[in-house]
């Protein structure tokens, strides 16, 4: 027998995962000294450190095989997703139907203005409309963790998780258009630039009904017990998004979907924890460090200008587009200001479907999807700070002190 | 600052003022809409009157002055209808009954307005403690001595008001076992309770200088009394009903109101003694905690019987006067609530079928809003 039996080698052969779970925990001390010290957003604290730690920052922690964050991220992202649709009102939009056009003319307005500033900068009609149809996607992560950690109610609160909700959907499908035309561009048959985006949408939405059945079923038997039911529910929802993938589906479509539909089959309204538990709660903290990881601030120092005429015109589609509309769906002009500030998040929906683009068109990843990167990582440690002022103007936070 | 004139109004007018409850449609919980909502009502036209109460998950609608039953109640689903228009424009569900039941006070919000803010701060937590719904019902007096006669006369049936109006019997999450728990939170403000025992104006006015030259009060809005008179309307003010559950059960208690103060004034003309009072606190508690099933002390013979009992043998005895008043209608949906039971009862079967304070909210609000 010798030493090295027993004892560990110099110098330690670490996994990488030991700085994951190294990070998390740092990650959360920080942002917690952050929310006594500053009352910043804590999110800002995850993102912050997952930039500063990650190779695109101090390269402290070695890179990870992109499969396992995707993992994570998708996860995470399908509980906030399904968490969002969950607590949307369809019936809504029947009863006001000035949100409805508020947040039809929100998603064109975003459209139209991003496209003609890309156009004007010279880029083809096709990268654009892509990157166009990206930005109409307010981050569903942001917003409902914002909304979780203010508990803010009230009108902006529940208009800002509505639109969202919307806009992801709206975001997700002309993405795939967009892809589709891109493909017509580049010689493919009339037939399958139509097809994509309706195997999507019929598809997402079978996946998604068969989802929010099996969901009330589960429910009806296992509701009383929480945290068996929330360990079922993160198996349904792995099991969704890898089955969506598996399918060539939106994973964050169907889980959105199910969400919206698992809420407006239900004859009673149900309040779930945040984030479904505390093990939901975890998965959404490492996702937003994950997300810091893969910031790539790369597109910045050439685009620094686009990125930030991209940053401003979007933002100011959305509020504009929300003022203007603001006295017919029954909302004062703070309340307007507030709503069109809160839907500027930018984060993992409008990432994964930039990573998408790219594994599709290289050139993308290499050009224009570099720019709008950058736009994701400023927006993701910018916008808690807006919807977090936002929701606090809007007097719809929790006086009581957190 | 002295007390303003008792106006004079035509006797036995009614108005009726409920404060309601505003919730979310997610879980049920209150929701700080009032401004949203009074903001949206500004712009539509409907009867009465709808303001702002003090916080801002609720709002308080007021009925103009009516006299009959069948008007009274068609102005109240009128008020009804604007308000839940407004409500489903803004996703917001509206409801009656005197407590929500798993709210947190320490998360209302006191609603901008000078007067609101003062009660605040003067109050502290009881002013939060006060987001509680309740039915105030006024009755024209033709002057200012009738109206300390029939507030006094009235005050020995209080018990009857609060049994038949009962519907809070949950509390921060918990059944409390009162019918009417929102009168707990009403009786921990200093000026609770009931009137002094005066019976004629000028006295009452010496008291009421009294009382403004110590400092404590600066209007009769800062007396919480079970009955207080309205000088600027002409009316007595019954403050003790529980919101109930709809309009109509809300509109037949005020004519049974009223058609009992048409029995005392027209039929009864006895004089009010000040050992009246003592068995108010008892009976008031009664019926408060047990309901309909409360002991009834009388005061004068000093028998005892359910204020079921007592209520049964006042609808015979005003039936006649109902009549006259074309309240008849209003008297049947008494005697069904002595029958099927209160809110309370209601709220009671509704959680033991449901299980979820959430569900009975949302069936609450449904009942309320009519669908």
């Amino acid at each position: 027998m010798t030493w090295s039996d027993y004892l560990p080698v110099w110098p330690l052969a670490v996994s990488p995962a030991l700085w994951l779970a190294l990070t998390l925990v740092v990650a959360v001390l920080i942002s917690e000294l952050m929310v006594r010290h500053l009352r910043w957003p804590r999110i800002v604290g995850y993102i912050g450190i997952g930039i500063l730690l990650g190779p695109g920052g101090l390269s402290l922690i070695p890179e990870l095989p992109a499969a396992e964050w995707r993992l994570v991220v998708d996860l995470a992202l399908g509980i906030l997703l399904f968490e969002l649709g969950n607590r949307v009102n369809l019936r809504w939009l029947k009863a006001n139907p000035w949100i409805a056009a508020t947040s039809l003319l929100e998603a064109t307005a975003t459209f139209v203005a991003v496209f003609a500033l890309l156009v004007s900068f010279g880029f083809t009609g096709a990268a654009a409309a892509i990157v166009a149809t990206i930005v109409i996607a307010t981050s569903p992560a942001i917003v409902v963790r914002m909304v979780t950690e203010s508990r803010a109610q009230g009108q902006v609160t529940d208009r800002l998780m509505l639109m969202t909700a919307l806009n992801c959907i709206y975001a997700v499908i002309f993405h795939k258009l967009a892809v589709a035309v891109m493909h017509g561009e580049t010689g493919a048959e009339f037939i399958h630039t139509v097809l994509p985006p309706l195997y999507l949408l019929g598809g997402s939405a079978l996946l998604a009904w068969l989802f929010g059945i099996t969901f009330e079923r589960i429910h009806h038997y296992l509701g009383q017990h929480e945290e068996t039911f929330s360990f079922v529910l993160f198996g349904m929802i792995a099991f969704a998004t890898i089955m969506a993938s598996t399918l060539k589906l939106s994973p964050i479509l169907v889980l959105l979907a199910a969400g919206l539909i698992t809420r407006y089959r239900r004859q009673r309204s149900r309040a779930f924890p945040p984030h479904f538990g505390s093990a939901g709660a975890v998965l959404v903290v490492l996702m937003f460090i994950a997300t810091g990881l893969a910031a790539d601030l790369g597109g910045l120092r050439d685009n620094f200008l686009l990125v930030l005429l991209l940053i401003a015109v979007r933002a100011a589609a959305k509020l504009l587009t929300v003022l203007a509309l603001a006295n017919y769906s029954g909302i004062g002009l703070r309340q307007a200001i507030s709503l069109g500030v809160a839907l500027t998040p930018m984060s993992s929906v409008a990432l994964l479907l930039t990573l998408d683009t790219g594994t599709v068109f290289p050139g993308f990843a290499s050009g224009l999807g570099l720019a709008l990167m950058s736009c994701i990582v400023i927006l993701e440690l910018v916008s808690p700070f807006l919807v977090q002022a936002a929701l606090r103007k809007a007097g719809e936070t929790s006086e009581r002190k957190t | 600052m002295s007390l303003m004139p008792f106006a004079s109004s035509r006797p036995l007018t009614l108005g009726v003022e409920l404060e309601l409850q505003l919730l979310s449609c997610n879980d049920y919980n209150l929701v700080s809409s009032a401004p949203d909502i009074l903001r949206r009502l500004a712009k539509s036209s409907h009867p009465g009157e709808i303001k702002p109460e003090m916080t801002r998950s609720m709002i308080e609608i007021n009925t103009s002055v009516q006299y009959e039953y069948a008007v009274l109640v068609e102005e109240l689903r009128a008020l009804r209808e604007v308000v839940t228009e407004a409500g489903r424009f803004l996703d917001v569900a509206i409801a009656g009954g005197g407590t929500h039941p798993f709210q947190h006070w320490s998360e209302q919000k006191i609603f901008d307005a000078p007067r609101f803010h003062y009660l605040s701060e003067l109050y502290g937590y009881l002013a939060k403690q006060f987001t509680i719904f309740g039915q105030h019902v006024h009755i024209g007096c033709p002057g200012p001595d009738e109206a300390l006669h029939l507030m006094h006369m009235l005050s020995r049936y209080i018990p009857h008001f609060i049994a038949l109006s009962a519907s809070s019997p949950f509390v921060q999450g918990h059944d409390t076992g009162f019918a009417s728990a929102r009168l707990n939170s009403v009786f921990s403000f200093p000026l609770s309770g009931r009137a002094p025992f005066v019976l004629r104006w000028e006295e009452f006015e010496q008291f009421f200088s009294k009382m403004t030259g110590t400092g404590v009060v600066e209007s009769m809005k800062d007396f919480y009394w079970d009955i207080r008179p309205k000088p600027e309307f002409g009316t007595i003010e019954v403050r003790v009903c529980d919101t109930p559950l709809t309009v109509e059960i809300a509109a037949a208690i005020a004519c049974y109101i009223q058609s009992m103060s048409r029995y005392i004034m027209v039929e009864q003309r006895t004089a009010p003694e000040e050992d009246d009072y003592l068995v108010y606190t008892f009976n008031r508690f009664q019926a408060c905690r047990f309901g309909l099933d409360g002991i009834f002390v009388d005061p004068r013979t000093h028998e005892r019987r359910s204020i079921r009992e007592d209520i049964t043998h006042m609808l015979a005895r005003i039936s006649d006067h109902a009549r006259e008043l074309h309240a008849s209608e209003a008297l049947e949906r008494i005697r069904e609530i002595l029958i099927v039971g209160n809110g309370t009862s209601w709220l009671r079967q509704t959680y033991a079928r449901e299980h979820n304070l959430g569900d009975v909210m949302q069936l609450q609000a449904e009942l309320w809003m009519g669908n």
